[in-house]
């Protein structure tokens, strides 16, 4: 079994085979509107630009699951957000990522690559955990995706290679693209 | 009336239609996501696509979750 086994509703609400991308390398991703970070919208997007003529597409699964409580949102002074512009990889139809109603394929792609825990290093890391122990403790049980931006990188067979956290930056994951390509 | 600009999955849309529905004031959702035109109308009166936006008449207006200036906004109606 690997992601072309699956299917996912496009943004006009048809059915989309991921087969349809056979011999790209993916990076799927649970994205969210422009609320928090925010960069990783403009990141992917580059990432895509810069790859896409070799076969690399970037796939966005928007999901609102975790947008009420953006992490950080009290200190800071944004008290706003923005809709995604001038985003051209393919952006699928809003779903559930995590708990019964999940998407398939995230349940899938999550049985396949565990949690491994945030990289501490990243500056909103420790917010983030904050948040979620105070907020959604049991989002940070077992495997499930914990926050918006956990990307999934898959070779060109299908097969799921990596897991990426939020605390990932996509700029980071370049290296681990080329590699696949 | 009272037209907020917003999108779902917005937190602080959310804060402003809160704020304004414990006030008792009446307003319109207009949701820039699904409607191109509330899109086309969010940027003509903000210059952007950000959101919420809070306006009486289309030419003032409040971004962002800001209780000061949304009162001081209602305060001109």
């Amino acid at each position: 079994m690997n992601v072309y086994d699956f299917t996912a509703k496009n943004k006009r609400g048809e059915d989309k085979s991921l087969a349809d991308y056979k011999n790209n390398v993916l990076l799927i991703v649970n994205t969210a509107s422009k609320c928090g970070f925010t960069y990783q919208y403009d990141e992917l997007q580059k990432l895509y630009d810069a790859y896409k003529d070799k076969g690399f597409v970037v796939l966005g699964f928007p999901c609102n699951q975790f947008a009420g409580q953006e992490p950080g949102s009290n200190d800071e002074v944004q008290q706003f957000c923005k809709l995604n512009y001038g985003v051209t990889f393919p952006i699928f139809a809003k779903g559930d990522v995590r708990g019964d109603n999940a998407q398939p394929l995230f349940k899938f792609l999550t049985a396949q690559k565990k949690f491994e825990g945030f990289d501490m290093n990243h500056p909103i890391a420790s917010k983030l955990l904050d948040a979620l122990k105070q907020n959604f403790p049991e989002f940070l049980e077992g495997d499930g995706i914990k926050w918006n931006f956990t990307k999934f990188l898959i070779d060109r067979s299908g097969n799921v290679v990596k897991r990426f956290e939020p605390t990932t930056n996509p700029a980071e994951i370049a290296k681990d693209i080329e590699n696949l390509l | 009336m009272v037209k907020v600009y917003s999108f779902e999955g917005c937190p602080y849309c959310d804060k402003v239609k809160k704020y304004l529905a414990a006030r008792g004031i009446a307003y319109e959702v207009h949701d820039i996501e699904e409607n191109p035109e509330d899109a086309a109308e969010c940027q003509r009166i903000s210059g952007d696509l950000t959101v919420p936006v809070t306006t009486i008449d289309g030419k003032n207006f409040v971004l962002g979750f800001d209780k000061k200036k949304i009162d001081e906004l209602l305060a001109t109606a």
